[in-house]
């Protein structure tokens, strides 16, 4: 029976064929000649120099570079704690018996997710604005205007506040995820557990939690691989500034490719990207395996 | 049941919030391709003149036999070209153009300014440019010694209106012996200081201060008041360059130092006079409180509407700002409008030179695929495009409908069917002011860009002047 329903192999190599097509053409094929082009001094146009590995030597000792990389691993740390942490303390409130309306809940959660990444980037520069911006407004109302600042300018604070509506856009798409784990779990461990006496953390941290760890461990990678390419929401609020406070690098890499016209430093700078995120979302995995291997021992 | 209206009103409520969202995002940058050109906001009192269009019979006796396409980039879009006479001239003179060429097909690809700039580095990097396009001064070396420019110096001379041009336009666009380019749209300062009469009268001052101390002095009396002594914006980076250093440099350097950095004669980032400039910038931006606090953070857009709306006594921006103020005013505020003034940076207490200067030229040039050598008859119509949309018809266009110059000068500009304001601006512009260059539009990105960067970093404070002029030293080393 099982076998008239399978489609042939055929079949799926044919459906297969146009999506790997697609991938392979708009993911691998750059992704290889800007490692050919990381080798040549390439300031636009024709003409390329082979430089063989100077881009890369140039590459460990740019200051910029490392500290964009260092603001990124920033926002991974923050956004994990943020986006997944927060959703994850969302939907167990969503979840709650004490919740009403919770489809409004999981819709409006979901909202900032639908919103482009250049929106949000001018909703919360409005946000932040210091002479029009509610945060200063509200400052001002409660008494407190010393503590009014051009936010965005703030050299120590910038990352935060980058970080601030990367966090609040994908909350919604984290809770959706892990909505979907914990509705996989059978509603008979919950209520054995309450019978016994459990409340709502407990079933959180002592239920919930292990048994979508698998999950956590997307989520976790989600966060890292869409952290280490961050982009858009960025420049659209600071372009990097003040200065390089809140240079991420992939805009590092734009910046380099297209405002300085170095294209060949500029794929080398990809390349780099490419190789760090893999270093760090592999690393990440070995961690986090590592410690529940020996949870489980 | 009621679930299903729930779920009615919260998708209409974020389809209207998307929309919305998407509606505001459209008015920040959208880049319509070519539409027709909208009648512009300013010019003069009588009705807009538009030189009248050669008939197709006229079109064979400029020489062009090619059938066939033609496309063109550039970045007047239509919102950009209301109230902004360069733009407003250029649709209306390539329209002209295209009218008179019936059997050419000239597409027209329109971006918003900075998307351009991506989007033709990009291009050239593929070296796959456009036909004809707008070169920027500062890309000219690296495009040219790539062949990817082509060579119009011959072009240029033998032009009709050659003895007309203004050749000074010519330095940016210029490699040795070779010129690359029709230096396009209207000659216009990048560096002018916009203040409200009447404010800065209350003040104390009948005419704008022309040193920095006395904006200090000023600052005191509107800071008082809750009011922004001068408003700007450095939030896109370039406008410290552009808007500002480039004219307060040439007072401490003078226009020689900069020649010398343009032909590698010697004169360096780090040269004394140079670093002081940026000391006193840094000193003006970070120990005055002459500034709108947020500098570092708005955009010259945002800044100039601290000035329209009265938060702010003075602006500094480019010939940009001032149609834009110009227009907003004259329909917002008439009373405001017309206690519009002009004046030149201020000049520093250690600065020796060129007290009246600001930086004003053609950033732009129109310029023509080196590929194009291969099909002469093409090469030949996209050459007369260029004279065209840079000649006399667009320079008398300019002229008698928003008092601007552009490459070929216009004899005896008839100012007296203008306001008072656009009569002072022209005044300013090409009559009472001396004239310095525009950085940007020299040199190479690679070096602006690391200067812009660093710029913004030093006017927070968070790095030395010595630091800075190093970094952009090093940079010009390694790319120029």
């Amino acid at each position: 029976m099982l076998h008239s329903i399978k489609p042939k192999g055929r079949t799926i190599f044919l459906y297969l064929l146009v999506p790997v097509a697609m991938f392979v053409f708009t993911v691998f094929v750059p992704l290889m000649t800007a490692f050919v082009y990381s080798f040549f001094e390439w300031k636009g146009g024709p003409q390329k120099t082979f430089t063989g590995l100077n881009n890369y030597i140039a590459l460990f000792t740019d200051k910029t570079f490392w500290e964009a990389f260092s603001h990124n691993i920033y926002l991974v740390i923050v956004c994990i704690v943020g986006q997944i942490g927060i959703a994850f303390i969302l939907v167990m409130m969503v979840n709650s018996k004490l919740v009403k309306l919770k489809g409004m809940h999981r819709t409006f959660g979901f909202f900032p997710s639908t919103i482009s990444a250049v929106c949000i980037g001018l909703i919360w520069n409005m946000i932040y604005h210091n002479q029009y911006g509610i945060i200063n407004w509200f400052l001002k109302t409660i008494g407190r205007a010393d503590l009014c600042k051009v936010w965005l300018n703030e050299t120590s604070m910038v990352m935060l506040l980058v970080a601030i509506p990367l966090i609040w856009q994908f909350i919604g798409y984290y809770m959706v995820i892990i909505l979907s784990a914990i509705s996989s779990i059978d509603t008979e461990v919950f209520e054995s557990a309450e019978i016994d006496g459990a409340n709502g953390v407990q079933k959180a941290w002592y239920i919930t939690l292990p048994l979508i760890k698998n999950t956590m461990l997307v989520c976790t990678t989600l966060c890292i691989a869409g952290n280490m390419k961050a982009f858009d929401n960025i420049f659209v609020m600071t372009k990097g500034g003040p200065g390089t406070a809140s240079m991420v690098m992939a805009m590092y890499g734009y910046q380099v490719s297209f405002s300085q016209s170095n294209m060949g430093y500029g794929s080398c700078i990809s390349v780099g990207i490419f190789v760090l995120s893999l270093l760090v979302i592999g690393g990440s995995q070995g961690v986090i395996k590592f410690f529940t291997r020996e949870k489980e021992a | 049941m009621k679930k299903k209206w729930l779920g009615l009103l919260l998708s209409t409520a974020m389809v209207t919030s998307m929309l919305a969202g998407c509606g505001g995002k459209a008015d920040e940058t959208s880049t319509p391709a070519s539409e027709p050109t909208k009648e512009p906001t300013k010019e003069a009192s009588e009705e807009k003149s538009t030189p009248a269009a050669e008939t197709p019979s006229d079109a064979s006796a400029d020489g062009v036999t090619y059938v066939g396409d033609l496309e063109i980039m550039h970045y007047s879009t239509s919102e950009e070209s209301e109230g902004n006479g360069g733009s407003d001239g250029f649709r209306t003179v390539l329209k002209m153009w295209d009218e008179m060429h019936p059997d050419i097909t000239l597409t027209q690809n329109v971006l918003a300014n900075a998307e351009y700039k991506t989007q033709i580095a990009t291009l050239a990097a593929a070296n796959d440019l456009p036909d004809v396009f707008l070169l920027q001064g500062m890309n000219t070396i690296d495009w040219a010694n790539q062949g990817l420019v082509y060579d119009l110096t011959s072009d240029i001379k033998s032009s009709p209106y050659y003895s007309d041009y203004n050749e000074a336009y010519f330095a940016p666009f210029t490699v040795g012996d070779s010129i690359y380019g029709y230096p396009a749209l209207t000659g216009g300062t990048c560096t002018v200081v916009i203040y409200d009469k009447a404010m800065w009268k209350d003040a104390g001052f009948d005419t704008f201060p022309t040193t920095w101390a006395d904006i200090e002095k000023a600052s005191e009396y509107f800071n008082g008041q809750n009011i922004t002594t001068v408003a700007f914006g450095n939030g896109g980076k370039w406008q410290a360059n552009s808007c500002f250093l480039s004219t307060l440099g040439n007072r401490y350097t003078g226009p020689d130092w900069f020649m010398s950095m343009v032909s590698k004669g010697g004169a360096a980032f780090t040269d004394e006079e140079f670093v002081k400039a940026l000391a006193e910038t840094q000193r003006l931006f970070t120990e005055t409180s002459i500034f709108n606090e947020d500098f570092n953070v708005v955009t010259n857009e945002d800044a100039r509407e601290y000035y329209i709306s009265g938060d702010a006594a003075a602006f500094i921006g480019g010939n940009w700002d001032e149609s834009y103020i110009w227009a907003t005013l004259q329909e917002t505020d008439q009373e405001k409008w017309s206690n519009m003034g002009f004046a030149v940076l201020p000049q520093p207490a250690d600065a020796t030179k060129a007290p009246k200067s600001q930086n004003i030229g053609l950033g732009y040039a129109v310029a023509i695929n080196a590929k194009l050598a291969d099909n002469p008859e093409k090469l030949a119509a996209a050459i007369d495009l260029a004279e065209y949309i840079t000649g006399p018809e667009f320079a008398s266009f300019v002229a008698e409908n928003y008092a601007l110059g552009g490459l070929t000068k216009v004899a005896d500009v008839d100012l007296s069917g203008f306001d008072p304001i656009t009569q002072d601006f022209y005044n300013w512009s090409y009559v009472d002011t001396e004239t310095c260059e525009i950085y940007d539009s020299y040199i190479t990105n690679a070096v602006w860009d690391v200067l812009n960067t660093d710029l913004q970093t030093m006017m927070n404070g968070d790095m030395s002047p010595e630091e800075v002029a190093a970094n952009a030293q090093k940079a010009y080393e390694a790319n120029y």
